[in-house]
């Protein structure tokens, strides 16, 4: 008894040691985009999506996971073995297509910093140029160490929509019967609705962090399987966070009929439904989650490009020593936090091309993926075995439909 | 105009001279009989030379069902800007499924986008592209191009970008510098699968001529597969060397995949000091572990030395020292110093002392040189010995070196035995931690 419980301890140790990586990385997708994206598909259509995201959980578990094994396996970050195994040439256009994809997800979130400003009843004009400025000192400065304890951090404020969730006291039985039994509408914007939270699940920049925070926290072979853990964690916590954010607008908004187009919408709507807490709950959350990704986007970009174009990368060297990491890292912020201060700009057309652009890119990176981790001469034994092999083809089918289909429904709306 | 003609045909023939690797990968390949068998997908050089010449072409075939195709350099009838023409038919060309011979080094596997260490500027790089020299018929690795406009190139915008930049500015330094290195400089870091180690083609040399320190910072630029395959294929010396100077982290990673053996070895060659630093980060009985498998007198030092706060003279010292009774003369103590191997080059202080090891004098290198040889060398010593006890705190070590401008300082314990010296260098470092500490102004910089 006495060995066995020594031994939970110790493994419990190696799991916080290990932890961060996957749970950091699913936790950024609840970002600004994917919490209006949840916000608008309960207000839309009640419980009734809530099945979705156990497929989404395993499509999570299933791409990390292979991302998580060739950082351990390997050492190196995904943009590094696409450059090593696939040449120059196509590492640079996927980086191309990358830096804009990820220039126009980080103007959504400092939209989702301006927009929780404005809840709070303070200009976006003060909040905004303050907020950039912390998420680019927090890197430059930080180690990390330092900036992954901050992260962890976040992640723990996404209990707001799980508490706000409770405040709107919620029919949980009917919560579980249409996640089990899923009710199947085929209209359009059902459908639509099904991609735009699938897709925004899975994004390109992701597969790309995790992959190099794994690396950057040297973990061990030996040690793999807490990893592993870790990105189901992750998986799981991301996925409870946005049912929750859909259980608190159907139970509020779907079931008075408003409509909404915003997660701003949204929260304002609460206002007077579920009271002043769930609201405060609601745009703290908001703020939160812009916050966080904002850092992480950026820092994510400019990681991956400099590792696959040769560039010295890196939060610990000087700007002489990496300049094209800090320049990279900075424009992206600037760009970013100077869109969303300009009058009259539009955010719906911003929100489309970035998910046109990551649209685009996820078929290839998960077609890299997919070919990178099956490489023997890479990865070892560690090469996916067949049936798991045929449940990521599967999955990387799937998503791939999924973004094409996205992909040319923005253009025929 | 005659001096025109001339500069056209230098260029002309400067262009046969070199050529990039990237201007032949892909291009097709044409039998005897003029027709296409593939296309040039890599070469395969001999790593036995210092500049490793081209052995054979692999040629590629079919999508998506590649093919390849290994043939020997000397089929090569000749090679153009457009085509590569081999002596042979096509039927005499044998394709199959596979064609990597893990053994051998290949250009586009093994070095072309791969991370390599540059010995001369001493970094992690990663190539953009080869240069070729071309030496009667076969192609020599001459640089690697590490340059923007190398990986331009390989993008195939070579001539447009050229162009743009040369309307902005004719002299930009994107145009008129090259960032070759020359290929003598670089190790390749391709692992070996089988025996997970890097080759080392060209004598370790190169990595002896690297200071100790930068050859720490190269080690942590590289990823952790490639630091422990690259550890392995070393000697000890340069092993030592590394070890030394990597922080904690490193050193704790790399002893988990070494064999205890390998451990001990390293921990039996490097400075005392630096050995105890280690240990003493390490759990107590994997400390007890590594000193009793180690050398007898070594880990009796280091022992010793384990038992001193880490923060006072005795836990910096290292027992790596020159100490001679007082009546050896001077011809025989520097008889001995030419003869004894150091593990690290000590302080040019050599100690003197009585029959019961008390300090009873230091003198330098210089003093002894310009001594009478026959003489004691008690006859050549300074005139008063300062020396810091076992429990002296680094603020007095400091002090004391700074007021007399010793390099080194002798410790000694309460009976005014001779323990063991601290050097300038261990001091530095600690100050200068303390002094970041308070310096709130400088960001202290940690090592990945």
């Amino acid at each position: 008894m006495r060995v066995k419980l020594r031994r939970f301890w110790r493994n419990t140790l190696i799991f916080l040691a290990v932890m961060g990586p996957g749970i950091i990385t699913a936790n950024v997708d609840n970002d600004a985009g994917g919490i209006t994206t949840y916000s608008v598909a309960g207000a839309h259509f009640g419980y009734s999506l809530i099945w979705s995201f156990i497929p989404i959980i395993i499509a999570l578990v299933i791409i990390q996971e292979m991302c998580s094994r060739m950082a351990v396996v390997t050492g190196k970050g995904l943009a590094d073995l696409i450059r090593e195994e696939f040449g120059v040439r196509v590492t640079f256009y996927a980086m191309t297509v990358l830096i804009f994809s990820n220039i126009f997800n980080t103007i959504s979130e400092f939209a989702g910093i301006a927009a929780s400003s404005e809840l709070f009843g303070v200009s976006k004009y003060i909040v905004v140029p303050l907020c950039a400025f912390f998420v680019w000192w927090l890197i430059v400065k930080g180690t990390y160490k330092s900036v992954e304890k901050v992260f962890l951090l976040a992640c723990i404020f996404y209990v707001c929509y799980i508490i706000s969730g409770f405040l709107t006291k919620p029919n949980w039985n009917e919560v579980l019967k249409s996640s089990v039994n899923p009710k199947f509408q085929f209209n359009k914007a059902y459908l639509l609705m099904l991609m735009g939270v699938i897709g925004t699940t899975i994004a390109p920049w992701m597969q790309f962090y995790q992959q190099a925070s794994v690396v950057e926290k040297n973990i061990k072979l030996k040690n793999y399987k807490y990893s592993k853990l870790d990105v189901i964690v992750g998986a799981f916590i991301v996925n409870i966070v946005a049912i929750f954010i859909v259980i608190v607008c159907a139970d509020t908004l779907f079931k008075n009929g408003i409509r909404i187009e915003t997660a701003k919408d949204a929260a304002l709507a609460l206002k007077p439904l579920a009271g002043r807490y769930c609201f405060y709950l609601f745009a703290f959350g908001l703020l939160n989650a812009s916050v966080f990704s904002a850092c992480i986007l950026p820092l994510s970009t400019a990681y991956s490009v400099c590792e696959g174009m040769g560039w010295e990368v890196g939060v610990n060297r000087r700007f002489r020593q990496a300049p094209q990491f800090y320049i990279l890292y900075s424009a992206i912020i600037i760009i970013g936090a100077v869109v969303i201060l300009l009058p009259r700009v539009k955010l719906i057309p911003i929100m489309l091309l970035s998910q046109a652009t990551n649209g685009l890119l996820l078929p290839f990176v998960l077609i890299f993926m997919l070919l990178l981790v099956n490489n023997k001469r890479l990865m070892g034994k560690y090469t996916n075995s067949k049936t798991y092999n045929l449940f990521a083809i599967l999955t990387v089918v799937g998503m791939i439909g999924l973004s094409i289909a996205l992909f040319f429904t923005l253009f025929i709306k | 105009m005659l001096s025109q003609n001339k500069t056209i045909s230098e260029k002309l023939n400067s262009q046969c001279m070199f050529v990039y690797f990237s201007q032949l990968m892909d291009k097709p390949v044409i039998d005897s009989q003029g027709e296409l068998v593939g296309r040039l997908y890599d070469i395969i050089v001999k790593p036995t030379e210092v500049y490793p010449a081209s052995a054979n072409l692999i040629i590629r075939k079919g999508f998506p069902n590649r093919k390849y195709a290994v043939v020997s350099w000397h089929d090569i009838l000749e090679r153009d800007e457009k085509e590569i023409r081999l002596k042979i038919d096509k039927p005499k060309i044998v394709f199959s499924e596979r064609h990597d011979n893990k053994e051998e080094l290949t250009l586009r596997r093994d070095i072309l986008d791969q991370q390599v260490v540059d010995t001369y500027n001493h970094k992690v790089i990663r190539v953009n592209d080869i240069h070729m020299l071309a030496v009667d018929h076969s192609l020599m690795i001459a640089h690697v191009d590490i340059s923007l406009r190398g990986l331009v190139r390989r993008l195939g915008l070579e001539k447009i970008v050229d162009f743009i930049v040369g309307l902005i500015n004719k002299n930009a330094d994107y145009l008129v510098t090259e960032h070759l290195i020359s290929w003598k400089h670089i190790q390749p870091l391709s692992i070996n699968p089988v025996s997970m180690s890097i080759k080392i083609n060209v004598p370790q040399k190169q990595f002896s001529n690297i200071p100790s320190a930068d050859l720490g910072d190269i080690f942590l630029d590289l990823n952790t597969q490639h630091q422990f395959a690259l550890f392995k294929s070393l000697d000890l010396k340069t092993k030592s060397r590394i070890f030394m100077n990597i922080d904690f982290k490193a050193q704790k990673s790399l002893i988990e995949e070494l064999e205890t053996r390998e451990v001990v070895e390293i921990l039996n060659n490097i400075a005392s000091d630096e050995a105890t630093d280690f240990l003493e980060k390490l759990p107590r009985d994997t400390t007890e572990k590594f000193l009793n498998l180690m050398e007898s007198k070594q880990s009796k030092k280091l022992s010793q030395l384990l038992g001193y706060s880490s923060d006072s003279a005795g836990g910096l010292m290292t027992a790596e020292y020159l100490a001679f009774p007082k009546d050896t003369t001077v011809e025989s103590v520097l008889n001995q110093i030419k003869e004894r191997a150091f593990k690290v080059e000590p302080a040019q202080f050599v100690y003197i002392v009585d029959e019961y090891n008390h300090l009873i004098g230091s003198t330098n290198f210089r003093r002894l040189f310009l001594a009478n040889p026959q003489e004691p060398i008690q006859n050549a010593s300074f005139p008063k010995a300062y020396s810091v006890h076992l429990n002296s705190s680094v603020k007095e070590v400091a002090y004391l070196m700074d007021k007399y401008k010793y390099y080194a300082i002798p410790v000694v314990d309460e009976n005014g035995v001779l323990q063991g010296i601290v050097t300038v260098d261990d001091v530095l470092s600690q100050v200068i931690s303390i002094a970041w500490r308070r310096l709130k102004k400088i960001k202290v910089q940690p090592k990945q």
